[in-house]
């Protein structure tokens, strides 16, 4: 016979079992979408105009100088985030590799350049999905410029999760110095 | 949104061309009305034509056109397809390690190769796979193994929680699940996350995984255990690293007794991961001669990263119950199973980031252990005694050349004990 039932853990085990499994049956994969991260990020736009930027060979140069090694992307998207006609800021959504699959993530930035909290829209892996903490995701915001989003000395590492934070902290490093060349004068900002 | 461009516009303007032709012969023999009538037929068909021809080529111009949502096209910055099928993964250590007092126990290394797939069935559903050679090479001659570190399945149910079935990693310590040679300090594992818990330690089960937005990761689970049998009491070595003598590695493993798991960690603050774990499972596993031999592990650790500092701290204890019995049949031999084992180390490093990526980090590690630091009685003169405390000290230095290679150099001290000091040298990579 079996002597596993006699594990001290078990009844633990058989409470989470109990709780958290129909709850997970029940519970599709619920993400936050495109449009719901945009609004997150930007309550006070009523639209929001998707962008098309083309960088000149020179663009290119330096923000690849300023942003770093980066993990792989996938599509960067991005929208002005506009209230009647003006441009209030913009919003930016990228996949990176975390430890072997994308994660899905908005950043916004202010006419002001400033970074607000970031927002994670999908992780897909088990290990590394720290990195949805809050407390972690706020570290981005109010920063304006890419170096100031060195690793561990600005942006605090998470043990455990070590590349997933890496490599969204170099993605967003990547968005902002492309904003910075690029869309700096048309968001009005200094 | 599918456009797709016509292939053959001009072939289009042929046929129409071709039906005003035949029409124009068609005239000479019909009555005025039946042309007049054939007539605003064909010009309807050369408007219904030229209309058609002019949807077929503005759609050409809207594929030809840059996709409207991508920001960065192929200026300077590759996009990978956004559906990662097959991630390839791997890493390496490669070491040499010469003790102070004995050049002949001198020995370089290729102590680890592994090469790891995951696979994505659908959005919810990947296999994680890690296959590991040791020491270079594997037969019968050579000290090489070839051995499944990882594989299972994992499924997700939604963005909090997951479950994994087969054979995964333990969620024990800080080392179990980060292994890699570019995420610890110094040449070789530390002796506590090595002699105590059994790094890389995997089992065969279920698991249930879960986060919250606050920061608290736990995981519970089914799994195999250890299996007393494996005991080897005539080999002192046994004694080095206890549970790493009797684990099973879902190598046919005798599975008469499951054990149970359950692990807790916090990370809401940036910076911070401070966690617990506790382990449990009968190792008797049925087998005649064993009975409610209990394994049961546990560990506390915390990390720390302020700036650039890294400081870690972990303490773990290990307790296999009733040894008595096994070990009467046992005596005479070197090595007798301990009661209970603990251990405990705190480590400090400095990562200093240099230009380009680069960090050196200078660290030590002090560390305390006793892999028999208590053994049951089993009547005077035949009770071996426990251990003595090893005390060691490492200090060194991880070099991070470029993202995910590190070059490594350290001294380990063996304080008041007989085994040699030793000068390690080693590389390492993960990708």
């Amino acid at each position: 016979m079996s002597r596993f039932d006699s594990s001290p853990l078990w009844p633990a085990i058989s409470i989470v079992a109990t709780v958290v499994a129909p709850t997970s049956v029940a519970v599709a994969a619920t993400y936050l979408t495109v449009e719901q991260a945009q609004k997150a990020l930007f309550p006070a736009a009523d639209s929001f105009a998707v962008i098309h930027v083309t960088l000149t060979a020179e663009q290119t140069r330096t923000i690849v100088d300023a942003s770093g090694p980066q993990a792989p992307h996938g599509e960067l998207r991005g929208w002005a985030a506009k209230r009647g006609d003006t441009i209030i800021g913009h919003v930016f959504v990228d996949d990176v590799v975390g430890r072997e699959d994308f994660i899905t993530y908005a950043v916004g930035i202010g006419a002001d350049g400033k970074l607000l909290p970031v927002e994670i829209l999908a992780y897909r892996e088990s290990h590394g999905g720290e990195i949805r903490d809050k407390r972690w995701l706020s570290q981005f915001a109010g920063r304006s410029d890419p170096a100031q989003l060195r690793m561990r000395a600005d942006i605090k590492n998470i043990a455990g999760a070590t590349l997933s934070s890496e490599h969204v902290t170099a993605g967003v490093r990547r968005i902002l110095a492309l904003w910075t060349t690029t869309l700096r004068p048309l968001a009005g900002g200094n | 949104m599918t456009i797709t461009a016509p292939k053959h516009p001009k072939r289009l303007a042929a046929c129409a061309a071709l039906a005003l032709t035949s029409a124009t012969v068609a005239a000479h023999a019909a009555p005025q009305e039946e042309l007049e009538a054939r007539l605003d037929a064909l010009a309807a068909q050369v408007v219904e034509l030229r209309a058609q021809l002019a949807d077929l080529q503005a759609d050409r111009a809207r594929t030809a056109a840059p996709p409207q949502s991508a920001v960065v096209s192929n200026a300077g910055f590759e996009a990978v397809e956004a559906e990662v099928k097959v991630a390839w993964s791997g890493y390496g250590e490669l070491n040499y390690s010469r003790p102070e007092d004995d050049g002949s126990a001198t020995t370089a290394d290729l102590a680890r190769f592994v090469l790891g797939a995951a696979y994505r069935f659908d959005d919810s559903t990947r296999l994680v796979s890690e296959l590991e050679i040791e020491h270079a090479v594997s037969s019968a001659e050579d000290p090489g193994e070839v051995e499944i570190e990882q594989a299972y399945i994992e499924r997700r149910f939604n963005d909090r929680l997951f479950g994994s079935i087969g054979l995964f990693l333990m969620p024990v310590g800080l080392l179990n699940e980060n292994h890699e040679p570019t995420r610890y300090y110094g040449v070789f594992r530390n002796l506590v996350e090595t002699a105590i818990i059994p790094t890389t330690w995997r089992e065969g089960g279920f698991e249930l995984q879960g986060n919250t937005d606050g920061g608290v990761r736990w995981n519970v689970g089914v799994s195999t255990g250890f299996n007393l049998s494996k005991w080897d009491a005539t080999s002192a070595e046994s004694l080095e690293e206890p549970l790493g003598s009797i684990h099973q590695e879902l190598a046919l493993a005798s599975a008469g007794d499951l054990a149970t798991f359950a692990a807790v960690n916090y990370t809401g603050i940036p910076g911070l991961r401070v966690g617990a774990a506790v382990f449990t499972g009968d190792a008797g596993q049925e087998q005649p001669g064993f009975e409610d031999n209990r394994v049961t592990l546990w560990e506390g650790h915390a990390r720390w990263n302020p700036g650039n500092w890294d400081l870690s701290a972990l303490y773990s204890r290990v307790r296999i119950a009733n040894t008595g019995p096994v070990n009467l049949t046992l005596v005479g031999h070197p090595a007798l199973i301990p009661e209970e084992s603990f251990g405990w180390y705190v480590e400090a490093a400095y990562r200093l980031p240099l230009h380009d990526q680069k960090t050196i980090a200078p660290f030590a590690r002090y560390e305390v252990l006793n892999t028999a630091s208590r053994v049951a009685s089993i009547g005077a003169g035949l009770t071996p005694d426990p251990l003595d405390e090893t005390e060691a000290l490492t200090a060194g230095i991880n070099f991070e050349i470029a993202r995910g290679v590190v070059l490594k150099f350290d001294y380990l001290q063996f304080l008041h004990d007989d085994r040699s000091d030793r000068f390690d040298l080693g590389v390492g990579y993960q990708f």
